[in-house]
């Protein structure tokens, strides 16, 4: 086993908590479990992930299953990662039938195509040969894993025409099939950006991608967000269960005076935020840009320029605060 | 000047009082007369202060009055109108008590063929318009497409079902005025909604709920067929199920067994139309290559998977397979 693969899995498990570590190996797949039991995972963090080095070693483990230990580590721990929203946009209206195969290969010979044309231009030279030595598995590392709620978990490592790809300077991108959205969260290395977008909306079938003003540690809320999977308060006739709206006063003497003020604020609340939790926000920008509109006699400004409000909220969970607001 | 001010000043707040010190006015006149009198013993005639002001409060008192005077007869006027009417209401109302306990007894002594037998009780009636008002509500929302009244427009509400289950419900929250919009809406965001809502919503909102109810069913329906598949025959497919988020593209493995060997058959099944849950096209391979006589089994499970529900076209192929073996 390469000594690069070897170090890089056990820096690799070094980052998982000891205790969830069996669960992203069994996540990962790759060992058996008979292998996983004789692991003692009640020694320090250290000696773990020697045991489990050594037991890649017997399996031979590659590059690949190093990446896919990596797209699992993610995928179990999204939220180290920051992550941003880009949209695109399609002006066909045929039914794509999205197939995870050819996606991978068009995402693949885009970013080969791409990376031969910056050789050449870094090299500027066209001679056949120097082309049948790029190797385009030197200088990029792209591995792809599906899941059950058709995400694809892309992962790439970039590299430089003289350099190997640097495995701990890693790009994700999740992508759902058939959606204008992607998440991306890059490490560092942004130059790359372009480049990713570009094979995303190839491979995709898609024109073209923007950047979208939505960013979070929290993937989970980006999805509910963008796919509309937090709940909306729908009026609906069919009789759902009436929760109470207020909680009764424990003792019965006090009377509220603004009772029906207060039901009218809950109402209110409900009818925005809906009854279930909202997705996860740090932080929400609003500006402002407008001109002061005023009879023309009075020329009360001395300069036509327009007032700009920028207001910004910041907290551990935005939305949930604004909710509990309401009560207040 | 100043004594216009103060004057203009007293009978403004005069103004402010309230119509019930205008019985206190009286008695308040009565008391100001030998303040009068004093007020030309010493001379203040014509200041602000004096008998002028002072004559001037009074008119502006009897005019008050007089406003108030009138107010009181208009609203006697109304309370006599409106005892007029409860009267007359109270006639009325008891007329019909009169009327319906009549028919009542009539009912109960079970005499006079003239009565119309099906003539309930006020209060059964409104039971039994309730209770078809519920069956209505309920008859729609079976029927897959039930709506209610916003403040601002129309909330639709798409249930969806296959083969006899009741599955998700979608809704979409319309804005009729100033233009027809939709405003919210719990679509899965690989449905082309975007399509649909310009081809139909300005036009003829009843086509577009039906042709959105037609995709979220088919595409609920296809979900379905491959989740049975998955959950039942897991252990007849190799390897996994491959699909995509609208589920219009599976793709799996299974065994076929011939003349007691196996061979390995790859199905690509596309749903080319949105609007149906079976697939448009059942591609399949042999990755052995095609021999004669697989070329007929192929034919033969290509036209099971196209025109029966996935997971029973397979349970009948399974168990075709298993009656084709045994016989000799």
């Amino acid at each position: 086993m390469d000594e690069v693969v070897a170090e890089y899995i056990r820096r690799t498990v070094l980052k998982i908590p000891r205790d969830e570590i069996m669960a992203v190996l069994q996540e990962w797949g790759f060992l058996s479990e008979a292998q996983l039991q004789t692991v003692n995972f009640r020694q320090t963090k250290e000696n773990v992930s020697h045991s489990v080095t050594q037991l890649c070693e017997e399996n031979s483990a590659d590059i690949k299953q190093a990446a896919l230990l990596d797209i699992t580590y993610n995928h179990m721990y999204p939220n180290k990662r920051v992550w941003s929203v880009y949209q695109m946009n399609k002006t066909g209206e045929e039914a794509d039938f999205f197939d995870f195969r050819d996606f991978k290969k068009k995402f693949r010979r885009r970013i080969q195509s791409a990376l031969i044309n910056a050789y050449f231009n870094f090299t500027g030279l066209v001679n056949v040969c120097l082309k049948q030595s790029f190797s385009f598995s030197t200088q990029v590392t792209i591995h792809f894993r599906g899941y059950e709620d058709n995400a694809i978990w892309i992962r790439i490592a970039w590299g430089t025409p003289y350099t190997k790809p640097n495995q701990y300077k890693t790009t994700y991108a999740v992508y759902h099939s058939q959606t204008p959205y992607v998440f991306i969260s890059t490490s560092a290395l942004r130059s790359n950006l372009p480049l990713l977008c570009q094979a995303i909306v190839v491979a995709s079938s898609y024109h073209d991608i923007r950047e979208m003003e939505l960013r979070s540690h929290c993937l989970n809320s980006l999805k509910d967000i963008v796919f509309k999977r937090y709940s909306q308060n729908f009026k609906t006739n069919y009789p759902q269960q009436e929760r109470s709206v207020l909680m009764e006063n424990e003792d019965l003497r006090i009377i509220d005076e603004n009772k029906s003020e207060k039901e009218r604020i809950h109402r209110l609340n409900r009818d925005c935020f809906g009854d279930g939790p909202q997705p996860r926000l740090d932080f929400a920008q609003y500006k402002l840009e407008t001109m002061f509109k005023s009879d023309p006699n009075w020329d009360v400004l001395d300069k036509k320029e327009p007032f700009r409000c920028l207001v910004k909220f910041s907290s551990p969970h935005l939305l949930e605060s604004l909710k509990s607001l309401a009560p207040a | 000047m100043e004594g216009e001010r103060n004057s203009d000043e007293k009978e403004s707040a005069l103004r402010g009082r309230s119509p019930t010190t205008a019985s206190q006015d009286g008695g308040e006149r009565m008391s100001e007369v030998p303040f009068a009198q004093r007020k030309v013993e010493e001379g203040k005639v014509y200041s602000g202060d004096g008998v002028l002001g002072y004559l001037e409060m009074m008119e502006a008192q009897a005019h008050e009055l007089g406003l108030k005077q009138e107010e009181k007869e208009q609203q006697e006027k109304k309370l006599n109108r409106l005892k007029a009417r409860v009267q007359e209401l109270r006639a009325r109302r008891d007329e019909l008590r009169a009327k319906v306990e009549l028919q009542e007894k009539r009912l109960l002594d079970k005499e006079g063929t003239v009565t119309d037998p099906a003539q309930p009780s006020a209060q059964t009636v409104l039971e039994w318009k309730l209770k078809g008002v519920r069956a209505t509500i309920q008859f729609f929302y079976l029927t897959g497409i039930s709506g209610k009244l916003t403040t601002q427009g129309v909330c639709f509400c798409i249930s969806t079902a296959y083969e006899g289950t009741y599955m998700d419900s979608y809704y979409v929250d319309i804005l009729t005025k100033p233009e027809v919009k939709i405003q919210l809406h719990s679509v899965p965001v690989f449905i082309p909604l975007e399509q649909i809502a310009k081809k139909y919503l300005q036009t003829d909102i009843r086509h577009f709920l039906s042709v959105l109810s037609d995709h979220l069913n088919a595409y609920v329906g296809r979900r379905h067929q491959a989740e049975q598949l998955e959950e039942q025959f897991s252990d007849r497919i190799e390897g996994t199920l491959q699909r995509n988020s609208l589920c219009n593209l599976l793709v799996f493995n299974y065994n076929v067994s011939k003349n007691s060997k196996t061979f390995l058959f790859n199905v690509r099944l596309l749903y080319g139309d949105l609007c149906h849950s079976l697939p448009t096209e059942a591609i399949i391979s042999c990755t052995s290559g095609t021999l004669p006589l697989l070329a007929e089994k192929a034919a033969a499970h290509s036209y099971a998977f196209r025109h029966m529900a996935l997971h029973k076209a397979f349970d009948s192929l399974i168990n075709a397979k298993e009656g084709q073996d045994q016989t000799p």
